[in-house]
């Protein structure tokens, strides 16, 4: 069969087959390579349906993407075949305030939905740093969070229905507008962080959250990570849910300074920023507690001035991550080992052991995250023209990634496993990653939704 | 598994090596800086800015496409015409580089790239066109006629053959816009500033789309001109020649844009307050590339109301005429023009800028409100 002119009756113009094109899609954000066959940019999921249909009879592998900006692989055709471009499916379909959800395609950009949500008072709280960019259905492949989990969830906590087209091109939906439901299995939730290995979201319907009325900044630093490490710990146990609670040690805090030499910030220790939400009396009632139980552990602490001061640290702290080569010309930041987690209390633990991976494989680092959730995002930098840099940044991952398992951990928080961590499943989840095996057996028999990611 | 088209991708997996990256060192003889290229982490985050990729949606047409492809050149990838929709298509504005967060040069880059494929004899039909086009006519357009036509003899016959300063017109304002060219000397007559006896294309054309040495014998042309009027600096009213004299030709030129000009000698143009509120277009090579941004609005707010656009300044959006986008892609640089209509507020009588690209692009698209060089407003504004 002609594949190619069977995917062009599908969707005519927007196939692709040039080797420039495909080379484009063989990559995301992370080290994972793989070239596509065929790259598709589906507008219905009738299209998606009969492409996925098409591959299914043919046995070719097919592999959604959404804005590329994943750290794992996840939406690296590893196995060549069809890369599905969802990022053209990007109308937000529904905005429901009466029953608080919108339903979208899976292609909308997590900015452009808040931006479509804030002259009702709403918004879709996870927020990875890639916001400006990431598309929704990206997210629910991922299970993706950002800054503002340890209040308000992940991505997971928010989706309700999902319309999926399953590997033989039938589609279902996952849930429905109802709060609740107690009839049945939860294949939402199954869907979410399968990463295209059991179907390709088509739509979704997202719960939403009204906006805050105010958010403070607490930026308090800390002699070194460890201690601001205990103070996180210290903020949780004394009853005080930040909205959002960031850690950044000093070199990020210089890599931030090159960014925007306008920031205030603190010339010395590692800082966490702590953010708190409500009203202005509950903030403010927050931030206090929040500097009333640091200040004995803290160098420094103080509010942030203004609601600008607040937007631009922010900025800067979504961007950190990219940004290491503004402190040397001659590094790049390169995403492996960047991702794990552990139990809030084990953090200070998982702080010094990750300065210790560093310095034993002599490799610059920067550790910043979401320490209020326990999500280290630790930035191993390298020369990339240094074969030597490389073969040490590739043995600190490994370390870095087995030691957060030992510690009671994941090897991803909120990146995803994708190729990049697949090896490192097993481990993690010992007899239950049979379970996933047959899960995905059952739902893909043949094999072609996404091969080669979760281990499986 | 089946996959039928495998053998093609494997082919252009493993390319024949050329010869482009056999030196080690910093500048390879593929003459991209590797430095540069390998800046980019692909995080993705000029794809919520670049404006071609906004129109067209393949990867290949957004910034991190197009450093992937140099990526694969420099890996060894075999140049091809495969690569020309992606790397042709970039209109150069800047946003990208201006958002990176590794600190990336994406423009250069693609510049550096494009004079490589041309190297190899990879160009588009309409790349090839402007470049003989400019080397046969001294202009952009294929004009026969005198540069100067906008003059009378008279007023050509009496053109001072010396000064300190030069009015450097411009393709555009020559042959499409001699009614800016005719008011922008005007004004700057007065203040002692000549024509270049022979004035030809500046080379822009040809350096955004990587026809270097072709650039370098148009640019050695008009720095003779200037050195024979014996003029140290030049005013110009296109913000792509600006953007080349400033920094293509040699340091020891002092280049000045129009609105910097006008902003230095407000108070000697003697100009009245117009009951008029208006906006303004960056343009993105006089400022994102250079970083005019107070000088047009000081001028505008001297004389009328502004009332800005969405996004300006760094933030700015591409008319969609630069970097031969305009010339090899025309329905993706439209598209770019009419999207950047949309940030037009409301209630304002004239959309100015200061570059005739900007301007032909922006009429172009349409919209109801008439679009016009800054030189214009001030001609408005003159006693």
């Amino acid at each position: 069969m002609n594949i190619t002119a069977e995917l062009q009756k599908i969707v005519g113009g927007r196939l692709s087959v040039s080797p420039s094109e495909l080379y484009c899609y063989s990559s995301d954000a992370s080290q994972v390579k793989g070239m596509p066959d065929y790259v598709v940019r589906p507008k219905s999921t009738d299209e998606v349906s009969r492409i996925v249909r098409l591959a299914y009879e043919n046995e070719i592998p097919v592999t959604a993407r959404g804005a590329g900006t994943g750290l794992a692989g996840g939406a690296v055709p590893v196995g060549g075949g069809i890369v599905l471009d969802m990022s053209g499916m990007n109308r937000v379909l529904e905005i429901d305030i009466d029953n608080i959800q919108v339903l979208v395609e899976p292609g909308v950009i997590q900015d452009a939905l808040n931006e479509a949500l804030k002259p009702y008072g709403f918004f879709f709280p996870p927020n990875p740093g890639s916001s400006a960019m990431c598309t929704i259905g990206g997210m629910i492949g991922y299970n993706a969070s950002g800054m503002r989990c340890v209040k308000y969830g992940t991505t997971r906590h928010y989706v309700r229905d999902l319309e999926v087209v399953l590997a033989d091109g039938t589609v279902i939906h996952t849930g429905s507008k109802m709060l609740k439901s107690a009839a049945g299995y939860d294949l939402t939730q199954l869907i979410v962080g399968s990463e295209g290995t059991l179907g390709i979201v088509t739509k979704a319907s997202l719960k939403i959250a009204p906006l805050p009325k105010t958010r403070k900044l607490v930026i308090a630093s800390f002699e070194n990570a460890e201690v601001a490490g205990q103070a996180v710990v210290k903020t949780f146990s004394n009853g005080v849910i930040p909205s959002a609670c960031e850690i950044l040690d000093r070199v990020s805090l210089k890599v931030l300074k090159r960014y925007d030499p306008n920031l205030v910030l603190p010339s010395e220790g590692d800082v966490i920023l702590f953010e708190v939400d409500g009203t202005e009396n509950s903030a403010r009632e927050a931030a206090e507690q929040i500097m009333k139980v640091c200040a004995p552990l803290a160098l420094s602490i103080r509010l942030a001035e203004s609601e600008k001061e607040m937007a631009d640290i922010w900025a800067a702290r979504k961007l950190v991550g990219a940004a290491v080569s503004r402190l040397d010309p001659t590094k790049s930041r390169i995403y492996v080992g960047e991702d794990v987690g552990v139990p809030i209390k084990k953090i200070p633990e998982l702080l010094k052991r990750a300065q210790e991976i560093a310095e034993k494989f002599n490799l610059p680092a920067m550790k910043y995250g979401h320490i209020g959730d326990g999500n280290l995002h630790l930035a191993l930098f390298i020369d990339v023209l240094n074969k030597d840099e490389w073969d040490r940044l590739n043995q600190a991952a490994d370390l870095i990634h087995r030691t957060a398992i030992e510690l009671g951990g994941t090897v991803s928080s909120e990146h995803g496993v994708g190729a990049a961590r697949a090896e490192y499943m097993k481990a993690q989840w010992g007899p239950a990653l049979e379970v996933m095996r047959a899960i995905k057996k059952v739902l893909d028999p043949k094999g072609i939704l996404n091969p080669g990611k979760l281990g499986l | 598994m089946k996959n039928e088209g495998r053998k093609e991708t494997e082919q252009a997996k493993k390319p024949d090596k050329i010869k482009i990256n056999e030196n080690e060192g910093e500048k390879q003889s593929f003459e991209v800086d590797r430095r540069s290229v390998y800046r980019c982490v692909q995080c993705g985050t000029c794809r919520s800015v670049c404006p071609v990729f906004d129109v067209v949606g393949w990867e290949s047409a957004n910034t991190r496409g197009r450093m992937l492809i140099i990526k694969s050149l420099l890996e060894g990838m075999s140049p091809s015409e495969d690569m020309l929709p992606s790397l042709a298509s970039c209109t150069t504005c800047g946003i990208c580089a201006a958002k990176c967060p590794a600190g990336a040069n994406p423009p250069e880059v693609v510049e550096a790239a494009r004079a490589q494929l041309v190297k190899c004899g990879i160009t588009t039909d309409a790349q090839k066109n402007l470049k003989s086009t400019i080397i046969t006519y001294g202009n952009s357009f294929g004009e026969t006629k005198d540069r100067k036509h906008w003059l009378s003899e008279t007023e050509r016959s009496k053109l001072p053959e010396k000064s300190d300063y030069v009015y450097f017109v411009g393709c555009f304002d020559s042959y499409r816009y001699p009614e800016f060219a005719k008011k922008t000397f005007g004004i700057l007559q007065q203040f002692g500033v000549i024509l270049l006896p022979d004035e030809q294309c500046c080379a822009s054309p040809l350096l955004r789309t990587g026809f270097k040495e072709d650039a370098e014998k148009v640019m050695k042309h008009n720095l003779e001109q200037i050195r024979k009027v014996g003029a140290h600096t030049i005013i110009t009213s296109c913000a792509g020649c600006y953007t080349t004299l400033k920094n293509n030709y040699p340091e020891e030129l002092r280049v000045i844009s129009l609105p910097e000009f006008l902003a230095e000698h407000l108070e000697e143009l003697n100009l009245k307050k117009l009951d008029l509120t208006v906006t303004y277009h960056d343009p993105c090579h006089l400022g994102r590339h250079n970083k005019v941004y107070d000088a047009p609005r000081k001028v505008i707010q001297a004389i009328s109301t502004l009332k800005e656009m969405k996004n300006i300044k760094e933030n700015a959006r591409c008319c969609g005429g630069g970097g031969g986008v305009r010339t090899g892609y025309p329905d993706i640089s439209l598209e770019l023009a009419k999207n950047r209509l949309q940030d037009v507020p409301e209630g304002v009588d004239y959309i100015v800028t200061s570059c005739p690209l900007c301007v032909r692009n922006l009429r172009d698209a349409g919209g109801n409100i008439e679009v016009i060089d800054i030189v214009e407003l001030v001609t408005m504004a003159m006693v």
